[in-house]
């Protein structure tokens, strides 16, 4: 009989240890926990999303963004600009004389299909149609592709339209390179001609008046 | 045979007058709902039917203002008809749209036309606005009971239950002896039974004592080996944005705002443009309603009155959650476009998560420890690795079949200066 107590008693006490040990309270999710030489992690150089105290000539200090914008002019290496202005003018001129400089091959509108359902397929529709998850939700879906507003829409305009946007749709420059815009299109003419594009008759009265190569990064 | 022709000429005459019906319904003019439908389409992407500027200007009473209603539709038509025939008004709005030309819509039927304006003109009561976008956040709180209660009130129950059974064979202990004729023995105290208690069971003491120093060594072991180690880290943010909303609900693929993870080191958090391409247009979410979309407004000087980015532009103080020492280098394109890893393998399913949580350790055991298991995929097919495939190959082929598997850590991928230079 004693020795049932005790086992029991025994049990009480470890079972208590144990759920003592096991139980820890539920952490503050804003910590990131214990640290020991922080510096490991938090460097002394500035971190480029970070804050930074500048003192000014005045002598009182300003808490601004660390990473700087670039001195006004500054262009990235292999960097071309882009000649067409992002009004009415421009956006006709792009139409007539900016063509795509890619091959068209199946592996550029391959590569076009993997971005476009990165970066078009939420608002524009898997098909084109204006039909996305996203494209629902704005106050108008954007235009099907196949309407014929948008069938007769020369690879210029499309390309200036990605590259500045047009009507609710932003600029997508920041997210796709010049020469992932052209694949993008390329992808784009095969949602609207899924059996091929019909051959243009080229527009030889038409005189470039700037030229445009569009010169992707040396990889 | 009566009945029957009665039956036939029913049935006949049903049909003719659902075609007659059918062609009546289609030869009416279309109504106000197509007209909702055809704006909807066509309009609602740069107009609002309220007197707000979206791209073009709010619609609201716009009636009034144009010339009249045949005008209103050969500018619906084809603007640049009307503004190439020299109309004063068509110069006036598209001066105070600063040049930006509407689009054409030369598919648009007369009928459709006509359905359009009238729509326009009588544009729909507001509708009752949705019931209280709180609602999803007020769902019922859950109530979560705190474990250390629970334990804490065992213990008690324990301890008044010891107090009471030692009290009852105390007493009964006496009455025994009563009837034995022997003396009533004093009650010893909780601690001084207890010592009576530990100095007979010398054995079981030490045992507990070896269990309470093991269990205090191990629980500081562990805490020492998470110092340093942020995961769980699960910080709010200053705008409440949600991964389930967008890339959960919305489906829109983790690169449209991370673009740089197939580019860069690091996938980078979005600018506020890439926010705007969207929220141009959204401007009410279904959780917080307008309060946090308002917060990136005010980021990207964004004015939703006047339709155009008037205000001075504010960053946003994102608050870092994955965060590498500098000593260690790591690189997403390497990982994403060459490893072909998917985003979840370290980040966690984040279409499920509302804020960011950092779900894996990123110790250097953890880097080691998928480096050992890990084959880089597309490495056979891969011109650029070609070489290196075959001399791999040829290396491992007297390894057992499972090992002959080329991991990352057999191209190197364990070298320290691989990642510490």
């Amino acid at each position: 009989m004693k020795k049932v107590t005790n086992i029991i008693s025994l049990m009480a006490i470890v079972g208590g240890i144990t759920i003592a040990f096991t139980s820890c309270s539920k952490r503050d999710a804003n910590s990131p926990g214990v640290e020991y030489m922080p510096d490991m992690y938090r460097s002394p150089s500035l971190e480029t999303n970070s804050f930074s105290v500048v003192a000014n000539a005045d002598g009182t200090f300003d808490t601004i963004q660390t990473n700087r914008l670039p001195v006004a002019g500054t262009i990235p290496r292999g960097y071309m600009p882009y000649p067409y202005t992002n009004d009415t003018a421009g956006y006709s001129n792009a139409g007539k004389y900016l063509h795509n400089p890619l091959p068209k091959n199946d592996a550029n509108v391959a590569e076009g299909e993997v971005l476009y359902g990165k970066y078009c397929v939420h608002c524009h529709g898997a098909s084109g149609q204006g039909d996305g998850i996203v494209g629902s939700k704005l106050p108008g879906p954007p235009p099907s592709y196949t309407s014929a507003a948008l069938m007769a829409l020369p690879e210029g305009k499309m390309f200036h339209t990605i590259t500045y946007g047009k009507n609710m749709m932003g600029s997508h420059a920041s997210q796709l390179n010049e020469d992932e815009r052209w694949k993008v299109i390329m992808y784009i003419h095969k949602l609207q001609y899924p059996n091929g594009e019909p051959v243009k008759v080229a527009d030889t009265t038409a005189t470039p008046a700037v030229k445009v190569k569009a010169k992707g990064k040396k990889k | 045979m009566d009945t029957t022709n009665n039956k036939q000429r029913k049935q006949i005459s049903a049909v003719f007058s659902f075609l007659f019906l059918s062609i009546i319904f289609s030869i009416q003019p279309l109504s106000a709902q197509d007209g909702a439908k055809l704006f909807k389409q066509n309009c609602a992407v740069c107009h609002t039917i309220t007197s707000q500027k979206l791209v073009g200007p709010g619609l609201a009473g716009v009636a009034a203002r144009v010339p009249n209603d045949a005008w209103l539709m050969k500018w619906i038509k084809n603007n640049q008809e009307v503004l190439k025939s020299g109309d004063a008004y068509a110069k006036k709005i598209l001066a105070e749209s600063n040049g930006m030309q509407m689009t054409v819509f030369a598919d648009l039927k007369d009928e459709e036309l006509k359905a359009l304006v009238t729509y326009i003109k009588n544009p729909p009561k507001e509708v009752a606005p949705m019931p209280a976008a709180g609602a999803g956040a007020a769902a019922p709180v859950e109530k979560t009971v705190n474990p250390l209660a629970i334990l804490l009130g065992v213990i008690a129950f324990l301890v008044i239950l010891v107090a009471i059974l030692r009290g009852l064979s105390h007493s009964l202990k006496n009455i025994k002896r009563e009837k034995e004729g022997l003396p009533e023995q004093a009650k010893l105290t909780a601690w001084a039974e207890l010592k009576v208690w530990m100095g007979n069971h010398k054995r079981t003491m030490v045992l507990i004592i070896l269990y309470i120093v093991g269990g205090f060594l191990a629980a500081s072991w562990d805490g020492m080996m998470g110092i340093g180690v942020y995961q769980g880290y699960n910080p709010s943010q200053p705008i409440a944005f949600s991964h389930k909303i967008h890339a959960g609900d919305n489906a829109i693929n983790c690169q449209y705002c991370h673009s740089g993870v197939e580019r860069s080191k690091t996938a980078g958090i979005p600018a506020v443009n890439v926010c705007m391409n969207c929220h141009k247009g959204i401007s009410k979410g279904p959780i917080t309603g307008t309060t946090e979309i308002a917060k990136i407004y005010d980021a990207a000087g964004w004015d939703p009155e006047k339709g155009a980015y008037t205000k001075p532009q504010k960053p946003i103080k994102w608050v870092k959650v994955h965060n590498l020492q500098d000593f260690v280098f790591f690189s997403h394109q390497q990982h994403v476009k060459v490893g072909k890893q998917d985003c979840a393998t370290c980040h966690g399913d984040l279409t499920k998560m509302t804020t960011a949580t950092q779900m894996q350790p990123l110790t250097m055991k953890w880097c080691v420890d998928c480096h050992r298991k890990t084959e880089v995929p597309g490495m056979k097919d891969n011109p650029y690795y070609e070489s290196l495939h075959k001399k791999l190959s040829e290396k491992f082929k007297n390894l057992p079949k499972d090992e002959q598997v080329i991991t990352v850590a057999k191209m190197g991928g364990i070298e320290c200066g691989k990642c510490h230079y």
